[in-house]
């Protein structure tokens, strides 16, 4: 048979398998192997306008973990009766504590990462997230907020022999009944006692925006983490099986974004009362069909990658493939958008607050802000501004970042695809 | 005589698409026995990707039907068998390798994560028992230093070192029979020939049987026992390899190795087979190789021919009448090799499933005439 001939290099035993073409000198130095998102992250970092959104974001962050030892009308240190004592740590609450954990763990897992595999990364973060808070709401009790001020009488009074206060000695509960004339009515403008002022009833507006940086966070992260999870499994879902599936999931996803979330939003905060997470979960589902459009398209195009063939061919079972080896291929679009939508999550709250619908006396900037207005017509310009600032920087630092991470990712900005 | 591992009866795969329904695969039968090396040959389009999808039941369904026919793998019919049932063999018995080993390892993850995977699922191995075999599955590939190997993602590795992972993912959990789709065909020759070694090495190690889908003759001739040629949707022609290259019985195999440079033959332009496969939407009666086919040309240019005009790509020209008015039933034209052709030399023969194992291999073997 004489009809197939082959190269003469073809044929034959070929060279020891053992040393394949395409492997490196041996004695090269390795780069540590890194997995794209861990580069695409490195290199948003690199990037002025998102170091200087991270900035602010730690700043926020900072404020929020350390908020009792910034700013609390009971001192950090007390020497009584010769003995000292720290009234701040024996009045932390659940959330202080919980938040103060969470930093330590987070700091650790940090430190960790070389040495802890990805999936014990992952397991630790995401189980520390769920399980130290309801550890600490269930061991820590409750805050008692009565006669804030009587540090500041045993102190006038002699009673203390040391003190340590808080850079900002004021609780954002504390109304300062003891410390001001009552005939001179708050709000009060800055002073030497209040750096920024007083607000409506007494308390340090300050303090209050110190403590409501939780509050910011808090709006940002857990609603946007509801929506993040309800949009993705909807738009993994629409996205994998195509088909009805995806014109069931594309209808849904119309009625819901029809939804006017405000509407939406002050219906329930008349009916169920002005809860903050009641406010967050609502946020939450209403805003979740930006993101399942976003890993809608993006798993409609990878489901057809032979990596994922690939899975299915090696019997790997359907929701793995799903969730294991689709998304973190096509979650860059929803972080772009992640930070854009944690942004706009702070303006819906600081818009309720600012309605006089937020959460019943809890700092939060948007209360802050709607009482700059008094209702004798009154403008108080300290009211106005300085939360007016926190919020503009936060929702500009979240879009910074948004912004870096979408430039990073578009292939026009860069010398290599990913 | 020892039973097929793979038996393939009659299988019609169907689509359900708004424009009708297409049907790229039609009544193709075959046989693999333990240790063989199956061959499907064909042109882009011949239903031979789609024949190997359909027997892992990777095709979506809908719009994918199988209207009829049966595929038997270890004593039962895998179109029957439940989605759960199908993920045990799915790599566990039956392992398949792919085209482009660019695109097919999952870029976020380590090649060892990887192989793991495959071995957890399979093997019921965990933590580092399934790191060792993930290592012992690149050591046996041929992947220098496998330990470092394993902490390292797709994108590091050339196209080569990726064939070889991919193997080495395919057979970590000891699959009886790996399909392999083109396995080669995205990589350069040296490559190309160190990859087929490594199958042929790791086949006669583990005695696992293949089915190698190419369209490449010449690794057809390097590694394939029997080889079954697909045209538009069917099985043409399927014998042993020495035989079908020394007496190619069906006009469009004759004409695919007319096509071939030979060595030492000088020749201006190569033959080609003129025209394109038929879409499958809109398939030709009678033969569906008529309007491309030589042999009917030329018989329908001698005296007394019945012949019809017909037209194809813009080209007119006569072919004897019951090529187009009669489909070819595949016959066993000559001991072991079956053609599906009206007018070969050796056109009489019974109409028999195709089917040759091991033995039948060495008796036709012994019988073989010096060409």
């Amino acid at each position: 048979m004489s009809s197939i001939s082959l190269p003469p290099g073809l044929a034959g035993p070929i060279g020891s398998p053992a040393q394949p073409s395409g492997e490196a000198p041996p004695r090269l130095p390795r780069e540590a192997p890194k997995f794209w998102l861990a580069i695409v992250l490195s290199q948003t970092v690199r990037r002025t306008g998102a170091r200087i959104g991270l900035a602010w974001v730690a700043v926020v962050v900072f404020c929020a973990v350390f908020a009792p030892f910034l700013a609390n009308s009971r001192p950090l240190l007390i020497k009584q009766n010769g003995a000292w004592s720290s009234p701040v740590i024996q009045s932390m609450n659940w959330a202080d504590v919980a938040l103060l954990l969470l930093t330590a763990i987070a700091i650790t897992l940090f430190f960790l990462r070389r040495i802890l595999s990805g999936r014990w990364l992952a397991i630790s973060t995401l189980g520390s997230i769920f399980i130290v808070p309801i550890v600490c709401y269930h061991v820590f009790p409750e805050q008692d907020n009565a006669r804030l001020g009587r540090f500041r009488q045993m102190q006038a009074s002699g009673e203390l022999q040391n003190v340590v206060w808080a850079p900002i000695r004021y609780s954002p509960e504390d109304h300062q009944r003891d410390s001001f004339d009552r005939n001179r009515p708050h709000p009060q403008k800055p002073s030497d006692a209040n750096a920024l002022g007083t607000e409506r009833i007494g308390a340090s507006v300050l303090s209050r925006m110190i403590h409501a940086c939780r509050i910011a966070l808090a709006v940002g992260f857990i609603a946007e983490g509801i929506a993040v999870v309800i949009g993705v499994i909807v738009g993994g879902l629409m996205g994998y099986f195509a088909g009805w599936v995806d014109l069931l999931g594309m209808r849904l996803v119309e009625i819901f974004s029809s939804i006017p979330s405000m509407y939406l939003l002050l219906t329930f905060v008349a009916f169920f009362g002005r809860d903050l997470y009641l406010i967050m979960v609502i946020i939450g589902i209403t805003s979740w069909t930006g993101y399942a459009y976003f890993t809608r398209a993006e798993f409609l195009r990878l489901r057809k990658q032979d990596f994922v063939l690939a899975a299915v061919a090696s019997g790997v079972p359907t929701w793995r493939v799903l969730f294991t080896h689709i998304l973190p291929n096509g979650l860059t679009p929803v972080l772009v958008s992640l930070s854009f939508g944690v942004a706009s999550a702070i303006l819906v709250e600081s818009t309720l607050s600012f309605l006089g619908l937020g959460p019943e006396d809890t700092a939060s900037w948007g209360s802050l802000l709607n009482q700059a207005v008094a209702a004798g017509g009154g403008f108080y310009w300290w009211l106005a501004t300085f939360p007016g600032i926190a919020i503009f920087l936060t929702v500009f630092s979240y879009n910074l970042i948004g912004e870096a991470l979408r430039d990073t990712l578009d292939p026009r900005f860069q010398g290599r695809a990913r | 005589m020892s039973d097929a591992l793979l038996e393939i009866r009659d299988l019609n795969v169907e689509f359900h698409t708004p424009r009708g329904n297409v049907r790229p695969v039609r009544d193709v039968s075959l046989s693999i026995f333990p240790g063989q090396t199956l061959a499907l040959v064909g042109e882009s389009g011949c239903g031979k990707s789609v024949t190997a999808l359909s027997i892992l039941r990777l095709l979506p369904e809908p719009p994918a039907r199988y209207p009829a026919g049966n595929i038997i793998y270890a004593g039962r019919d895998l179109l029957k068998t439940s989605e759960r049932e199908m993920r045990k063999v799915r790599g566990g018995q039956i392992a398949m390798i792919f085209q482009e080993p660019m695109t097919s390892l999952n870029p976020v993850y380590t090649i060892g994560d990887q192989i793991a995977e495959a071995v957890i699922l399979h093997q019921n191995l965990h933590g580092s028992a399934a790191r060792k075999a993930a290592e012992e599955a690149l050591h046996a590939v041929g992947i220098a230093d496998p330990r470092r190997r394993l902490s390292d993602y797709p994108h590091q590795l050339s196209g080569g070192m990726r064939q070889r992972v991919m193997i080495a993912m395919a057979l970590s959990c000891k699959p009886t029979l790996l399909i392999a789709d083109e396995p080669t065909t995205a990589l350069d020759v040296t490559i190309q020939a160190q990859i087929l070694e490594l199958l042929r090495k790791l086949q006669k190690d583990r005695g696992m049987s293949i089915l190698l889908i190419t369209h490449d003759l010449g690794v057809v001739a390097e590694n394939a026992d029997v080889v079954a040629v697909m045209y538009a949707s069917r099985i043409v022609e399927y014998a042993r390899v020495e035989d079908l290259f020394d007496r190619p019985q069906h006009p469009y195999t004759a004409a695919l190795f007319r096509s071939i440079p030979k060595l030492g033959q000088p020749k201006d332009r190569l033959d080609t087979i003129s025209g394109t496969v038929p879409n499958p939407a809109n398939f030709p009666a009678g033969c569906k190789f008529h309007t491309r086919c030589p042999l009917t040309r030329k018989l329908a240019g001698e005296a007394g021919a019945e012949t019809v005009e017909i037209s194809n790509g813009g080209e007119t020209f006569r072919v004897v009448a019951r090529c187009v008015s009669e489909e070819p039933e595949l016959r066993e034209v000559l001991g072991g090799h079956w053609s599906r052709c009206h007018f070969t030399e050796n056109a009489a023969g019974s109409i028999t499933t195709p089917k040759l194992d091991a033995k039948r291999l060495t008796i036709l073997a012994t019988q073989e005439v010096p060409a």
